[in-house]
């Protein structure tokens, strides 16, 4: 096929016709912004986001997060004797001791004399405009 | 039609007088903030910001390493233990409650936890010299969640305690049912 041919083909072609690979690409990319954008909204909205520690900011505090040790734990399956349930009897004991021995977001660390942000002591009491 | 009128205009009434009554009762819940109250948030909410940012880092800390312990506890302990027991026809009902409160106290403290985290960001985010008193109000809704998460904290640790004492007494029964 000649050069003049194929200018006379492409003289026939409608709009659609002349852009549908720049449309095909102007619609991958709106839909990979769509789903990134749902995919942000379930990262957000999961409460994946307050666990993932990789985020600006948070690097000094990820080495400070004990390494998930290979816990196995107890076994859902095989017969229940007195053996199985000493060994249940001690897992748990060791484990609970473990989730109950902090006081995990206790104290008064927010309060607002700890911060310097309480009410100046013996201040009038002029409301402000 | 002048009926549906009426009752849609008597709807509407009702409503803003709840929603009006609702803020003149929040209005006179809060103490009015003095000028002296709003210079000395201005000149330490800085450092306040500081405290509250290595607060919010070290607590994110926390959430994963005490998540991790919460969560096995419920996974690879209560419920392969009630699963075992179940199987082996020698049930007992209140290891199942019990274990099934844990299991909703414990998505509790997710939702509360990332409702503090989200409140703590906001806090964080203010412009506080520009906007002490919006920034005060955040500090004390990010203590309240706080305090809430704290709250099912000491919730879960008893469940936790309580599933093990029901055990003890599991054990003890299950000693005397094979003698």
């Amino acid at each position: 096929m000649s050069e003049e041919e194929l200018i006379a083909d492409a003289s026939h072609l409608t709009g659609w016709e002349k852009h549908r690979f720049l449309v095909m690409i102007g619609a991958s990319i709106v839909i990979a912004l769509m789903l990134v954008a749902v995919s942000m909204k379930l990262y957000e909205s999961s409460g994946a986001a307050q666990l993932d520690l990789s985020r600006p900011g948070y690097e000094h505090v990820n080495e400070k997060v004990t390494p998930s040790e290979v816990f196995k734990g107890f076994s859902a399956v095989g017969e229940l004797d007195k053996a199985a349930l000493d060994e249940f009897q001690k897992m748990y004991s060791k484990r609970a001791g473990q989730a109950t021995n902090v006081d995990s977001f206790g104290g008064d660390v927010m309060n607002d004399a700890a911060l310097g942000i309480d009410a100046p002591v013996g201040e009038p009491t002029q409301p402000a405009q | 039609m002048n009926r549906s009128l009426v009752t849609s205009v008597c709807i509407a009434v009702s409503l803003l007088g709840g929603v009006l009554f609702g803020v003149v009762a929040k209005a006179e819940d809060t103490l009015p903030m003095t000028d002296e109250h709003i210079a000395r948030i201005r000149a330490n909410c800085v450092d306040a910001q500081s405290t509250l940012f290595q607060l919010h880092a070290s607590d994110a800390g926390l959430r994963v390493n005490r998540g991790q312990i919460y969560e096995s506890m419920s996974t690879k302990l209560m419920a392969p233990f009630n699963s075992r027991i179940v199987l082996n026809r020698i049930s007992d009902e209140s290891l199942l409650t019990t274990a099934a409160q844990y299991d909703q106290q414990l998505a509790a403290f997710r939702q509360q936890y990332q409702q503090y985290e989200e409140a703590m960001s906001k806090t964080l985010d203010f412009d506080c010299v520009a906007q002490p008193v919006a920034f005060y109000d955040s500090v004390t809704d990010t203590r309240a969640k706080r305090q809430l998460t704290h709250a099912t904290v000491v919730e879960l640790h008893k469940t936790i305690q309580k599933y093990g004492s029901e055990i003890d007494i599991y054990a003890k029964n299950f000693q005397a049912d094979k003698q």
